[in-house]
């Protein structure tokens, strides 16, 4: 069991002041807190562990089994037929598709709103808080006034049946990630940019060689959470894709989900494990970027 | 400092060639339709079982027509028309487009399909079809679509569980009263008879047993005036449910468009009202023997019809006319194709492939072709396809008979606002 | 001296530049046509035509499914989102302490926001609350009705509702920042004052801690708006039963996409647009009454 590194913060334990100066209380406290706050956390995970274990169920099984947790046969072949996918593509096609876009947005967003954030939050120039102004309207525009009349202008323009509608818009910066760096870099000393200025640096130069090592974290942030957003995306591609070959991993999903005669729910509930699988294993390996910039967002906002 | 702004510029230029790469990257051979005449778009919706036979009459077409490449296009059936709607706004439109008779009527009268009278005999040859079923692709006297095979509507039901009610067997002739008295009786035995009707499907086959449509034949407003017909059809579906011979509303919502919580694949309930073609999936999840039964009387004749399940229609923007009527062709008249299709778009439409493959089919399947050819001699034309707004038409009815079977509405009460809000959608959508 | 010489203005509008570009093409433009499309009849098929302000008249006086999908949103949002960020400030509150599973933990309760809007996490929240599904199951081991949640418009709702909670983890992440950001001798102060726990929770937590339940709040209302996906895959695009889920982006959706009604749905669009701007405008105005705000340079 942990120990703590410093005293359980008073109004983290509302209940226990009472007892605090009991001994008993002192040592069970630990205990008790890490059964509760443990006990929590397997609730909000059930229904993913749920999910996972049925999917190891036989498509039949599922819907008459579903409140005992472990299959009473362990079978692997939702995973075989859930991966053969629908209609002669293979879910890997689906979740290759999904990666294309995903990696060609989030390059493009990230640099995109680098550049844009470092403008914003180290350039003095005619107009800066009025766009800045702006930029913090779009972040609470509703999607929805858009959505239209994007619709007509990327099919007037060809964009149908293509990744266009999707990835090209993320090349010019995302307002949340705009604001999350901006955030980062006036954290930075700006000490450090004069110096590196009376030392001849340009802005590029002073953008790429020192603001950007230094909010790495930011970074790495945006490129997390719009690698989640696209991975996750299902409006785009339902409007925007047309040819099974070009669909995403949501499409795939979903054509699970719409079924007119017979459905597979174990292959269904497969491919749902498998599509959540990079998203899960992107999250453990980096949550302390994650965290840290979520929490950064907030703070100051 | 000049060399900073070079810098800057460079990333710029850097970024633009960036975005057009990817643009060319994701747009490249996409939409555009066939140029080299050699390239078919085709697009269709449906479920898993269809897509993969689909490809493989496709590849067999490819194999036997070398040269011709074919590009596909599916989606569910929701997903289908959104994706539709803006390629026909655009002129983009798949050269061969599996078409719905709630929407070709829009697609028609737009101006986005071709008239495929002149193809017919030359490039697609009909001569097995009956001349019922070619003229259920005619809108307004154009031949707007071919069919893909014809429904019937019918009960399917597990006779094992209707004798466990306590009912021999199901009459050939049976009306609305002997349907009433049956389900009652399954319904002291603790079985549900059915699980109510669609909506719209079944409301518009009352209404032509009493010599009416849903539609009028203009696609202007409603066919009928009297709300009586409405009480009358929706009363007694509220009053089933409310005995409880069908389940309750909540259950129906609740396992909708999920076959396997079905009362009948479930083994509670006797039966459930549908398409023909949708008789193998339902008999493959259940798992049981299962029985086809037809639609109830007074004056079935009247209201039965051939549907075509779907049509295949050709895009009037299509540059590969030709080629794509050569499909349709093949996709009507070859025999190995359809012993891959098998009646899955309904039962094909040329008498002499639908004998061709009988011995291929299952017990199910043979079931719904020899169901399908008792009820041919019976059924009546159909009526004209549904005009356009008929998609909001049918939304704003299934939502009244929710509220009705949900006792927050009567029939009665129900009745009158239907037609208004439905002849307001129809009139609106009039050009 | 000037302030912003011409060098100065260049450099700044070429970092800035695509930000311009991409408002102008992506976002302005297409407001103005949302809001010229908003005045017409517009199907796709055929140009758009004027029809002056039937669309908002139709809206406001005869189509009771839009003010149903207004009450259900209204539902969604304002019960959602404090319940949303009462859960996430009590979890980030027992969370804020030493013990070194924190980060575990922490790890665990954000998971369910990271994987929320994916088709996966509303395919399997229909599967958990399907007749036969485990919350059913566990309602009848405790002895209690098994209830249709997909039967009742209530019951649809309060899963949405339900699901919506479920991600609280982002919001979680900034109040437990915001924790950090509280000084202990704060808290110290009050004990040797002999404050009670509840009394310090509103006299030190709560204030010190309002900035960042405003910008929560502003931003989980936003987004609570405008969800879309769960809705739209746990009716299967329906928005049932009757129209219990019926959210107003599923039905602006419904309305452009599967009726064709491109120009009642940029009418919708711009009603929301307005009313979010509306809201937003109260919160930050009425925030300077409930809003704390610590003395600059604090860092």
């Amino acid at each position: 069991m942990a120990e703590p590194k410093v005293p359980v913060s008073e109004y983290g334990s509302m209940a226990g002041t009472r007892l605090q100066k009991g001994a008993v209380w002192r040592k069970v406290k630990w205990p008790v807190y890490h059964i509760l706050v443990g006990a929590l956390a397997l609730l909000m995970l059930y229904p993913i562990i749920w999910m996972f274990f049925s999917s190891f169920k036989e498509s039949r099984t599922i819907f008459t089994t579903a409140t005992t947790l472990l299959p009473a046969d362990w079978v692997w072949s939702n995973y075989v037929s859930g991966w053969k996918g629908i209609g002669g593509y293979s879910f890997g096609h689906y979740m290759w598709n999904s990666l294309v876009i995903v990696v060609l947005s989030t390059l493009g967003v990230v640099i995109s709103s680098a550049l844009i954030a470092f403008g914003f939050a180290r350039l003095n120039f005619a107009g800066r808080n009025f766009w800045f102004g702006v930029m913090m309207v779009t972040l609470m525009l509703p999607h929805d006034v858009v959505l239209v009349p994007q619709y007509i202008i990327f099919t007037k323009l060809g964009w149908l049946n293509t990744i266009n509608p999707i990835v090209i818009p993320q090349f010019f910066g995302a307002p949340f990630f705009i604001f999350l760096m901006v955030q980062f870099i006036r954290t930075i000393p700006k000490e450090l940019d004069e110096a590196a200025t009376i030392d001849g640096c340009g802005k590029f130069r002073l953008f790429i060689q020192i603001i950007m090592p230094l909010i790495k974290a930011s970074l790495a942030t945006a490129a997390i959470f719009s690698f989640y957003w696209r991975w996750e995306d299902l409006l785009g591609p339902v409007l925007y894709l047309n040819s099974p070959d070009k669909y995403t991993v949501s499409m795939g999903l979903k054509m699970f989900l719409d079924s007119e005669s017979a459905s597979n729910w174990g292959g269904m509930f497969a491919m749902s494990m498998v599509s959540l699988l990079p998203v899960i294993l992107v999250f453990f390996l980096f949550q302390k970027h994650i965290v840290e910039g979520i929490s950064s967002s907030g703070i100051k906002g | 400092m000049k060399m900073r702004k070079t810098v800057a510029l460079a990333t710029m230029v850097a970024i633009l060639l960036l975005i057009t790469a990817c643009g060319n990257s994701g747009g490249g051979n996409a939409s555009g339709g066939a140029q080299d005449g050699k390239t078919l778009r085709i697009a269709w919706w449906g479920s898993d079982a269809r897509h993969e036979y689909t490809q493989k009459v496709i590849d067999l077409y490819k194999k036997q027509n070398p040269g011709v490449n074919i590009d596909i296009e599916y989606a569910s059936f929701d997903d289908y028309w959104k994706k539709l709607a803006p390629q026909a706004a655009a002129n983009q439109l798949p050269d061969i487009m599996q078409m719905d008779i709630s929407y070709i009527s829009q697609y028609a009268k737009n101006g986005q399909l071709e008239d495929l009278k002149p193809y017919i005999g030359s490039k697609i040859k009909l001569e097995d079809v009956s001349e019922n079923v070619v003229s259920t692709g005619l809108i307004g006297g154009t031949q707007y679509g071919i069919p893909t095979g014809v429904n019937v509507l019918g009960f399917q039901y597990n006779p094992e569980l209707l004798k466990k009610a306590g009912i021999n067997e199901i009459p050939a002739d049976w009306t609305w009263d002997d349907y009433k008295k049956m389900a009652m009786q399954a319904k002291e035995k603790g079985i549900y008879f059915d699980e109510s009707m669609t909506a719209d499907i079944f409301f518009n086959y009352f209404l032509r047993t009493k010599g009416h449509t849903l539609y009028n034949a203009e696609g202007t407003a409603l066919g009928y005036e009297d709300d009586a017909l409405f009480s009358e059809f929706f009363g007694t579906l509220s009053q089933m449910i409310k005995e409880g011979a069908a389940p309750s509303q909540e259950t129906l919502s609740q396992n909708k468009g999920i076959l396997e919580e079905s009362t009948v694949v479930k083994g509670t309930g006797i039966g459930t009202w549908q398409w023909s073609n949708q008789f193998v999936a339902l008999q493959k999840v259940a798992d049981r023997p299962m029985a086809l039964a037809p639609m109830l009387g007074p004056d079935m004749e009247k209201g039965i019809y051939m549907q075509p399940s779907m049509y295949w229609s050709i895009a009037s923007s299509s540059q590969s006319k030709d080629e794509a009527a050569k499909f349709i062709d093949f996709w009507v008249n070859n025999e190995e194709a359809n012993k891959l299709i098998k009646g899955e778009r309904g039962v094909p439409i040329s008498s002499k492939i639908k004998e061709s493959v009988t011995p291929d089919l299952t017990e199910a399947e043979k079931q719904v072709f020899d169901f399908v050819s008792e009820m041919e001699p019976k059924a009546s034309p159909m009526s004209p396809p549904p005009p356009v707004g008929s998609a909001e038409v049918i939304a704003t009815l299934a939502d009244y008979v929710e509220q009705i079977n949900f006792g927050q509405t009567t029939p009665e009460e129900a009745a009158p606002k239907f037609r208004a809000d439905a002849n307001a959608i129809l009139s609106n959508n009039q050009p | 001296m000037r302030n912003h010489s011409l060098k100065a203005n260049l450099t700044g509008y070429a970092f800035i530049s695509p930000f311009i570009i991409g408002f102008l093409a992506f976002t302005l433009i297409p407001m103005f046509i949302s809001l010229y499309l908003s005045f017409t009849s517009y199907n796709l098929f055929s140009p758009p035509r004027w029809v002056g302000l039937d669309n908002f008249e139709k809206m406001f006086t005869g189509d009771p499914k839009y003010w149903n999908s207004v009450k259900v949103t209204l539902y969604y949002v304002f019960i959602g989102v404090p319940l949303r960020l009462t859960f996430a400030l009590f979890v980030a509150m027992i969370l804020n302490t030493g013990s070194k599973m924190i980060g575990t933990y922490r790890t665990i309760y954000y998971l369910p926001s990271i994987i929320g809007g994916s088709v996966a996490v509303s395919i399997m929240w229909r599967n958990i609350f399907s007749e036969q599904g485990i919350v059913n199951g566990l309602l009848m081991a405790l002895g209690a009705a098994p209830v249709q949640w997909f039967g009742d418009p209530g019951a649809a709702l309060s899963m949405l509702i339900t699901l919506s909670v479920w991600q609280f983890g982002s919001s979680m992440l900034i109040f437990l920042a915001g924790l950090k950001n509280i000084s202990p001798e704060m808290y110290e102060a009050a004990s040797v004052d002999g404050a009670h726990p509840v009394r310090k929770f509103f006299s030190i937590t709560l204030p010190l801690l309002s900035p960042i339940i405003l910008f929560n709040l502003i931003m989980q209302t936003i987004s609570a708006f405008m969800t879309f996906v769960p809705a739209y895959i746990i009716s299967k695009g329906e928005g049932g039963p009757m129209d219990g889920t019926m959210l107003y982006s599923l039905y602006l959706f419904r309305q452009a996409f599967m009726f064709n009604n491109m120009g009642y749905a940029s009418a919708m669009a711009w009603v929301m647009l307005i009313f979010i701007g509306v809201l937003t405008l109260i919160l930050f105005k009425t925030s300077k009454m409930w809003v704390f705000y610590e003395s600059e340079g604090g860092r």
